[in-house]
């Protein structure tokens, strides 16, 4: 059927502005935060209220078209592009907190409602939303359930399947369902669990119940320098082996380091310093006063040169202007960046910084580490020049041995940002054809016409790279 | 029963050994005299492709302490017990992860992290529980939080004989869909678990018990839920005086019984303890006192009758109590966690009247506290025609294709499910 008709109907159901389908608007969906990957959709709709967003799934299969859910974009997999021409559902303006409960501790929010907002609206009750990827600015909550989004306090809150309680979802053939419940107690199959995750392959989600955690009431932030990284690593095991558990534990290169000195992001970092740990404890203040003393005898023993603790808040976040200035630092190295995210156990942390260390130099790139050692998340990034085609082959090329690297250490393919039409081909170097085949029958339960983000997370049978059967780049 | 062809060509496949023939076992009214008890992932795969080949159907089960739970069988032609698979393949003490196999026994696997200095978060009543029945049927105790937040990855049979694998064994893994969480608390309806990569805990430096008198009814209650929210207490269970006398006669005879542990930083416990005594006049106690409070829980000391384990907003769980207890219901709330599990007498013949009135109890209960309920333990009689899990409403249909797209042919414990799937 012509494409007119499906746009009809679509704004039918949402107004004429509300459907967008004139090139220059449908330009910046495009893509994700993952600007390597790019596919114009046919139609953006903007829904406001839930139920708008059934009839537009309807109308989708009516005309056969595929459809995917968006949030504010910031994906790093390119889980929100719509492939073969499909649908993007932008749920950025169903953006309100519905309810807030501070006795039971939980908020009823629309999907587009913004990661840190909520936060922000919770404060007064002294509660705050834990996940905190580092886009929360601008990230929603919707797209964080997609993504199971995680963040440099995840090492003591957990991801975002930790903090969601109940879903409204809009499956794939057009039926608004209920998963879970406000109590987090539910009968039958997890499917909030197995929902969430999920990249926008299940179904959309059109409200959702969320955790709400106490604040801590003590705050207390470190940074340490080290001579390396392999010893910031290793004051990491010895911090978790003694049976603390930090709300983050950072580690900063020493090629961070001068790309953030040498940025407008300039800390005050010692650029000589081989490694900087970044550590943040929180809890009860008698408790926090206690490990701080702790983790400070730790990082001597285990070889830090100097351990400086935030003496109140200006200092504190200046120690984490260092973390989060990373990525704005090496940006302005180069035109295009490229964040990896792998995880390894904690205890391969040096081993595996070591080669991927050696494969950016052996590809000739410039290639930083900043990444959550609590958790073994590793975040090498690049910055490179994407219309220079030898170096963009060099970086694809430097990513699958990462990838491979991580994964012969036990590791996985992604932490926190997904798999999404990024890594699927990669998904035979962790799983095997009956572990991927597992996965199928989930998504086919949910969506056996494969129209709901169609592309995503499985690889198509037969065309996954898998371990062993890859050529190797000189 | 079982008929010889089937049970030969078992054997066939994974040699005598496995294959046990007994006296006639009768659950839920199923009689089964075989059981096929895997000692490797290879003869368990091998003997699923067995039962799918030959239409049979499997009661799977791990250690037996939880065979009350689930609907009745439709059918079973022998039991699937993975005793088995049992010891720790890897335990990285740096990292706190465990790589155990599903019929290890919990109480042998929390001894072994203990030695290395962490704690295992699963604390079930039922001494004989394995890890993958406790994964399964998403079994939980008076300390910690549900099973699904510390399975990291699992190992899983599928009924056709595959052998797969989902998560890892890193602790932040977005790697394709979470099946793990799908698999926990499936009553082993999708697949058989094999082996689970675990996240432990740190031993907490310091942990002492405390049991409080509480008045009876509201005020009992928020001082309950006051005295759990403490930033170190993390058993924290009420408890009415007929049930408390089986945990501490001595709290019980004046007042709701309140038990609480308290865990971790030492300053903080010592501190918290100090404001417990202050408030609740609370008083040390020994550790046997949560071992007896996991007893009331699984109802030992109260064989027979129903028992619904039953959730609500932590903010209304008195009212959901008092509710229950009116209905001559006898009471174990942890308000903290928004759960309680209530127990009625009901008799030995088939009184269904009792049945449907301890139902429709829990049912209001529930509906008053913003949760739902489940019956974790009834006379057979009483299950029949009745979905333990309660009604899976409008979700039935998505239950079903589930069950359909991981047991087509209905191998794995056919009828035990929500939804009698």
């Amino acid at each position: 059927m012509p494409a007119a008709d499906l746009v009809t109907s679509l704004r039918g159901i949402v107004g004429d502005a509300a459907c967008l389908v004139r090139p220059e608007d449908l330009f910046v969906y495009e893509a994700d935060g993952l600007t390597l990957h790019r596919a114009r959709p046919r139609a953006v709709v903007l829904p406001r209220e839930k139920a708008e967003v059934a009839p537009i799934v309807r109308t989708c299969r009516t005309f056969g078209v595929p459809f995917v859910a968006r949030g504010a974009g910031t994906g790093l997999s390119g889980g929100a592009l719509a492939l073969d021409g499909g649908v993007v559902i932008e749920c950025a303006r169903m953006n309100r907190i519905l309810e807030v409960n501070p006795q039971d501790r939980y908020a009823v929010v629309q999907p587009g409602v913004i990661n840190a907002e909520l936060s922000k609206a919770v404060a007064p009750h002294g509660l705050f939303y834990a996940p905190d990827p580092s886009s929360q600015a601008a990230c929603t909550i919707g797209g964080n359930i997609a993504e199971n989004s995680g963040g440099a306090h995840t090492l003591k809150y957990g991801t975002t399947t930790d903090h969601v309680l109940a879903l409204e979802v809009v499956l794939p053939d057009g039926e608004s369902v209920s998963f879970g419940s406000r109590t987090g107690w539910t009968a039958g199959y997890d499917l909030v669990g197995a929902f969430i995750g999920s990249e926008g392959t299940l179904g959309v989600v059109t409200e959702a119940t969320v955790r709400l955690t106490p604040l801590p009431e003590a705050v207390e932030t470190l940074l340490a320098v080290f001579p390396d990284v392999f010893s910031a690593c290793r004051s990491v095991g010895a911090i978790i082996g003694a049976g603390l558990v930090p709300a983050a534990l950072e580690v900063i290169d020493q090629r961070t380091i001068a790309a953030v000195e040498a940025s407008v992001y300039a800390a005050g970092l010692p650029t000589d310093a081989g490694a900087m740990l970044l550590i943040e404890l929180d809890g009860p203040s008698l408790a926090v006063a206690r490990e701080v003393e702790r983790v400070r005898g730790l990082l001597s023993r285990s070889g830090a040169s100097r351990v400086e603790v935030a003496c109140d808040e200006r200092e504190r976040q200046q120690f984490w202007r260092a973390r989060k200035g990373a990525f704005g630092a090496m940006g302005r190295l180069a035109p295009d960046l490229y964040l990896y995210d792998t995880v390894v156990p904690r205890v391969r942390l040096p081993e595996v910084l070591g080669r991927i260390c050696e494969i950016g130099d052996r590809y000739r790139l410039r290639l930083s580490n900043v990444f959550h050692a609590g958790d073994g998340n590793l975040h090498p990034i690049i910055s490179f020049d994407r219309r220079d085609r030898g170096e963009m082959e060099r970086v694809l090329a430097a990513g699958e041995e990462i990838l491979r690297v991580c994964v012969e250490a036990g590791g996985v393919l992604s932490g926190e940002h997904g798999i999404g039409n990024e890594k699927q081909k990669f998904m035979g170097l962790l799983f095997g054809e009956d572990d991927l085949d597992a996965m199928r029958r989930l998504r086919a339960a949910f969506d056996p016409d494969g129209i709901c983000n169609p592309g995503k997370v499985l690889p198509t049978p037969g065309a996954c790279v898998e371990a062993g059967a890859v050529k190797r780049h000189a | 029963m079982t008929s010889e062809r089937p049970l030969e060509a078992l054997r066939a496949a994974v040699g005598d050994r496995a294959v046990v023939e007994h006296e006639p076992v009768a659950v839920d009214g199923v009689s089964l005299t075989a059981t096929f008890r895997p000692g490797s992932g290879e003869e368990l795969a091998a003997g699923l492709r067995v039962l799918s080949q030959q239409g049979m159907a499997a009661l799977v089960c791990g250690g037996g302490t939880r065979l009350c739970q689930g609907n009745r069988l439709r059918r079973a032609d022998l039991a699937l017990e993975v005793t088995g698979l049992d010891g720790v393949l890897e335990l990285d003490a740096e990292d706190g992860v465990v790589h155990v196999r599903a019929g290890t026994e919990i109480a042998v696997l929390r001894a072994l992290v203990r030695a290395e200095g962490w704690e295992l978060p699963l604390d079930p009543p039922g001494d004989g529980t394995s890890v993958g029945g406790a994964l399964a049927s998403a079994a939980i105790g008076p300390r910690f939080a549900q099973p699904r937040q510390i399975v990291l990855g699992l190992e899983v049979v599928l009924a056709s004989g595959a052998r797969t694998r989902c998560g890892g064994r890193v602790v932040k893994n977005v790697t394709g869909y979470d099946l793990a969480k799908l698999y926990t608390g499936s009553f082993g309806s999708l697949g058989v678990i094999e082996a689970a990569w675990l996240r432990l805990r740190p031993l907490p430096e310091r942990s002492l018990f405390l049991a409080a008198a509480l008045p009876e009814g509201a005020e009992g209650f928020e001082r309950a839920l006051t005295a759990a929210r403490r930033p170190s207490a993390r058993v924290a269970a009420l408890v009415d005086r007929a049930l408390g006398a089986a945990i501490d006669p001595a709290t019980a005879r004046e007042g709701s019984v309140l038990l609480l542990e308290l865990a971790g930083d030492e300053s903080l416990v010592k501190a918290d303890r100090r404001n417990l005594v202050e408030r609740t006049g609370a008083r040390e106690v020994d550790e046997v006192m949560v071992e007896r409070l996991r007893s009331v829980q699984a109802g030992i000391f109260h064989p027979g009758g129903l028992r619904f384990r039953i959730s609500s907003l932590p903010s209304r769980v008195g009212e959901v109590a008092q509710r229950l207890a009116r209905d001559g219901g006898a009471v174990l709330a942890y308000p903290a966690r928004g759960l309680l599990y209530a127990r009625f007498p009901v008799g030995l013949a088939s009184d269904e009247g009792a049945v449907a009135a301890a139902e429709r109890s829990a049912r209001l209960a529930a509906d008053a506290g913003g949760g739902g309920f489940v019956i974790e333990d009834a006379p057979d009689w009483a299950k029949q025609g009745r979905d333990v899990f309660g009604d899976p409403g409008p979700l039935l249909p998505l239950f079903r294709e589930l069950k359909r797209q991981y047991d087509p042919k209905g191998v794995l414990n056919p009828g035990r499910f929500a939804g009698h799937l």
